[in-house]
């Protein structure tokens, strides 16, 4: 029995301790170990220690980068938050069956492939795409509008891929809100704006967080969706850090950015912690 | 869902009852756009290979691929003349077994033992290339001739450029009246500056197909390879090719091996499929860059010959210039080229 | 409460308009007649036919199904025991290995993909269908365990200690009494793998090889070279047959709801 026991135990935790070390510790500390290296004129890393690559994140060149990922996955989160909100408020008002049905919905884009959807977008978008066809057409405008190739496309891409990641936490946290607490509200007059302050926004906070953190640290890393829909002329961290790795064959210095999106993202779990998010929720979905 | 699991582990099963065991197979890394699909479906279809295809855009791209891979990933890829030089003396490349190859000979001796490559040790020539600005002539009136020319404010957003910071950066070299292979660091910054004036005019940077934006009407200017600026003025017929006056950049794209290629015989018989003047020519056809089997150029139709992007006369090939191994000035190339995007 | 229907269902409207209307108009092209997918100049069922002539875009199918089976089941399965064992057993570190497997649910995509890419070249890992799915599973495994977990928290302890008491050992309680109840969880766990493995870019993109090119990397390089409609074709179907499936659920999920009632 006492043998039994003891292969029991085995088998249940070996798997999750080899997975968490090989799979996930290694591969970051190596990462980590790296970005402190020199890298050759042609790609060879060199086993010498320096602080180059990090003094270098600091050159403008790069900082340009990073204040328009930032703003872009800002952007990002605060559209989708804007979306949202009405979106699963409206979704609550309807009855259980109806619900469920809506929310899977909005699932089933998801099951295509994010960047076959963005294939989708260049044919919407283009100068004379359908959206431009259609305006032209009906003479809304007289000249195309430019609609990618531009920031104002990678929004729109980031916006659509993200969104579900928002209404999802969202939707599960407004169902936490018990229904008598907004018809009192109601009957003493609140207004919409009061009760959304008072109620809903305090009941939702977690699912909030939740999703900005969802939305906001992918927004920094969507290389392929800034490619298609910016043309190849804007870049954002997550291209740079690909051009590291597969171009400018500079591994210690996309080592050194990775490091630094890590970093920013534990500075958000913490905040997410600080403010009562459970982890798990996270990838609950 | 667990339905929908269901129905695709049915379709999973009938794909698999398909596969055959242990196939032969050679594994290709190559620039996209390069050899129609149809020319690999038809190499496996005769000779019972399956060629495993990858694409790259740009020779730093195929250069950080095989180097990031494990050595024996690839068996054959397609460098530039100065990506063979850099790979060559990096160790990267195998020698070539000529002997191994019967249509050898097809080639055309003016692209053999160049510089880069001086005895054809490392290397053999596939098909050479030229950059062009194409012009659509029904949005854009004005004479051009130069890369100067592409400046005017006129045409802000449209503009597109291949996306490879060596021919681009060259191109404002050039524009300067520079070498396009400079590495003094006053011309660059004079580049630099000229590529920034430029910017407003530039769309988006594409290198796998820019013929696309032209054919689309989403830009009415590019600069582009030769062979997509000659597909845009064959679909398009008021698209001009023009060569400027100031130069531009060529390009050979050769045959190699790199180190630790496990399939060798296939890959032998693939280079010497492709070297068919049969071959080679559905190559060019559907992607007409300058064509350098003596062979094909006896077969080729009317349509590739008068085309001069297509077939560059001999007289502005000698134009051009070659994009060299700058060392480790690609440091400063690397750093303009991540200011001015 | 009143709440303002009308208003609600534009909401509902617009959000719905937005996430399909790309969908849409892929399926739109599919049935153009001419090659590029600008403006639709007629009606054709042809690029159905071609669609099983291209050859490199049905492998692509293949792998990507491949991938998102191997990967699904392999997680979930890693994913339920380590749930348990998480839960049942104390051991050395199990705080820091805890911890660890959130990491995968929050970093960028891209650093995980290239934290991967830069391990499999140091153990100079052929990169391939190996590579990719060992990929796969690792961002996988933390969604399969949570979602379990979520499940194994609710769970009556006392059942466990019944099955033992009652002379089952260890194994047989696991496989007879705590995997049946946990099967909400290892569900929705294996949905959520399927799922993500099926739309993922970001890290196949540095983690595939030669050989093991998947249906979004094959559409990555024709949205640079010009995506042909066969590949619009492709897609659509796969739409159909998840719709289906949907549909097909549903009504089944109805008929249960209303046997029970009636029962």
């Amino acid at each position: 029995m006492k043998f039994d026991n003891k292969i029991f135990k085995f088998i249940f935790i070996v798997p999750v301790i080899i997975y968490s070390v090989f799979l996930i510790a290694l591969p970051l500390l190596y990462i980590f170990w790296i970005s402190f290296l020199k890298n050759d004129s042609y790609g060879g890393i060199i086993n010498v220690f320096t602080l180059q690559n990090y003094i270098d994140i600091f050159a403008d060149v790069y900082i340009k980068i990073f204040l328009r990922s930032f703003l872009i996955a800002l952007g990002t989160t605060f559209i989708c938050i804007l979306i949202s909100y009405p979106f699963v408020l409206a979704v609550s008002h309807k009855n259980k069956k109806i619900q469920q049905i809506l929310m899977t919905l909005v699932m089933v884009p998801f099951l295509t492939n994010s960047l076959i959807r963005m294939y989708g977008f260049t044919v919407l978008l283009r100068k004379y795409g359908v959206i431009n066809q259609i305006l032209l057409n009906t003479s809304l405008i007289n000249e195309p509008l430019e609609l990618m190739y531009n920031t104002f496309g990678i929004m729109i891409g980031m916006v659509y891929t993200l969104l579900p990641f928002m209404i999802l936490p969202l939707y599960s946290s407004v169902l936490t809100i018990e229904k008598p607490i907004l018809e009192a509200a109601n009957d003493l007059g609140a207004s919409k704006w009061q009760t959304f302050k008072k109620i809903i926004l305090p009941q939702t906070l977690p699912g909030l967080f939740n999703g900005s953190l969802m939305v906001f640290t992918p927004a920094l890393g969507y290389f392929f969706i800034v490619d298609i829909l910016g043309g190849g002329k804007i870049m954002i961290l997550g291209n740079l850090i690909k051009n590291q790795f597969l171009t400018a064959r500079n591994w210690p210095f996309g080592a050194a950015i990775s490091v630094f999106l890590i970093l920013i993202t534990s500075i958000l779990i913490w905040g997410y912690k600080k403010i009562g998010g459970k982890m798990d929720d996270l990838g609950g979905m | 869902m667990k339905k929908i699991i269901l129905v695709f582990l049915m379709l999973l099963i009938l794909t698999g009852c398909t596969k055959k065991e242990e196939q032969k197979h050679v594994n290709i890394l190559n620039w996209s756009s390069y050899i129609p699909d149809s020319v690999i479906r038809n190499f496996e279809k005769e000779t019972n290979i399956k060629v495993n295809y990858g694409t790259y855009s740009s020779n730093e791209e195929l250069l950080a691929k095989v180097s990031n891979a494990k050595e024996g990933t690839y068996d054959l890829i397609f460098p530039s003349d100065y990506m063979i030089e850099i790979m060559k003396n990096r160790d990267m490349l195998e020698k070539i077994d000529k002997t191994k190859l019967n249509n050898i000979n097809n080639l055309n001796s003016s692209y053999l033992n160049l510089e880069y490559d001086s005895n054809n040790d490392y290397s053999l020539p596939f098909i050479a290339a030229s950059t062009v600005i194409s012009v659509n002539r029904d949005l854009v009136k004005d004479s051009i001739t130069s890369y100067n020319d592409l400046l005017n404010p006129k045409y802000k957003n449209d503009i597109v450029l291949i996306d490879d910071q060596r021919i681009i950066i060259g191109m404002a070299l050039l524009a300067n009246g520079y070498d396009m292979n400079s590495t003094d660091e006053k011309e660059l910054e004079v580049a630099k500056e000229w590529l920034l004036q430029l910017k407003d005019n530039i769309k988006a940077y594409d290198s796998d197909s820019p013929k696309n934006f032209l054919i689309t009407k989403e830009v009415s200017i590019a600069v582009l390879w030769n062979a997509e600026g000659a597909l845009a003025s064959m679909e398009n017929n008021s698209i001009e090719n023009i060569f400027p006056n100031e130069g531009f950049a060529l390009s050979i794209d050769n045959f190699a091996i790199p180190k630790g290629a496990k399939n060798k015989e296939e890959l032998y018989i693939f280079i010497d499929y492709i070297l068919r003047p049969d071959v080679m020519k559905e190559i060019i056809s559907s992607y007409p860059y300058k064509n350098i089997n003596k062979e094909t150029d006896k077969i080729l139709n009317d349509d590739y010959l008068n085309n001069k992007a297509a077939n560059i006369p001999d007289e502005i090939y000698k134009q051009g210039s070659f994009v060299k191994n700058v060392g480790d000035s690609i440091r400063t190339f690397d750093k303009i080229w991540a200011e001015i995007k | 409460m009143k709440h303002n229907k009308f208003l609600d269902n534009i909401c509902l409207f617009l959000v719905f308009t937005f996430l399909f209307l790309p969908i849409l108009v892929i399926i739109l092209f599919s049935f153009n007649t001419s090659r590029l997918n600008i403006v639709f100049e007629g009606f054709t069922l042809d690029w159905y036919r071609e669609l099983f002539n291209n050859t490199s875009l049905l492998i692509a199918l293949k792998n990507t199904l491949i991938v998102a089976f191997v990967s699904t089941i392999v997680s979930t399965i890693i994913g339920t025991i380590s749930a348990y064992g998480l839960k049942k057993y104390n051991f050395p570190f199990k705080r820091v290995v805890n911890e660890l497997l959130y990491i995968p649910v929050v970093i960028p995509e891209i650093v995980l993909g290239i934290s991967l890419l830069c391990i499999y070249t140091l153990l100079k890992l052929e990169l391939g269908m190996f590579t990719l799915i060992l990929a796969h599973i690792s961002f996988s495994i933390p969604f399969v365990i949570i979602n379990v977990r979520s499940v194994l928290e609710n769970m009556d302890p006392n059942i466990e200690q019944a099955a033992n008491d009652l002379g089952a050992n260890k194994f047989k309680t696991f496989f007879y009494v705590v995997l049946p109840s946990l099967v909400p969880g290892i569900m929705s766990g294996a949905q959520l793998a399927f799922t993500l493995s099926l739309d993922d870019v970001v890290i196949s993109y540095f983690t595939a090889g030669p050989g093991s090119n998947t249906l979004p990397l094959q559409v990555y390089s024709m949205i640079k070279t010009g995506v042909t409609p066969d590949v619009n074709a492709l897609i659509s179907i796969m739409l159909l047959i998840i719709f289906a499936l949907l549909m097909i659920s549903a009504i089944v999920n109805l008929r249960k709801l209303k046997y029970e009632v009636t029962r």
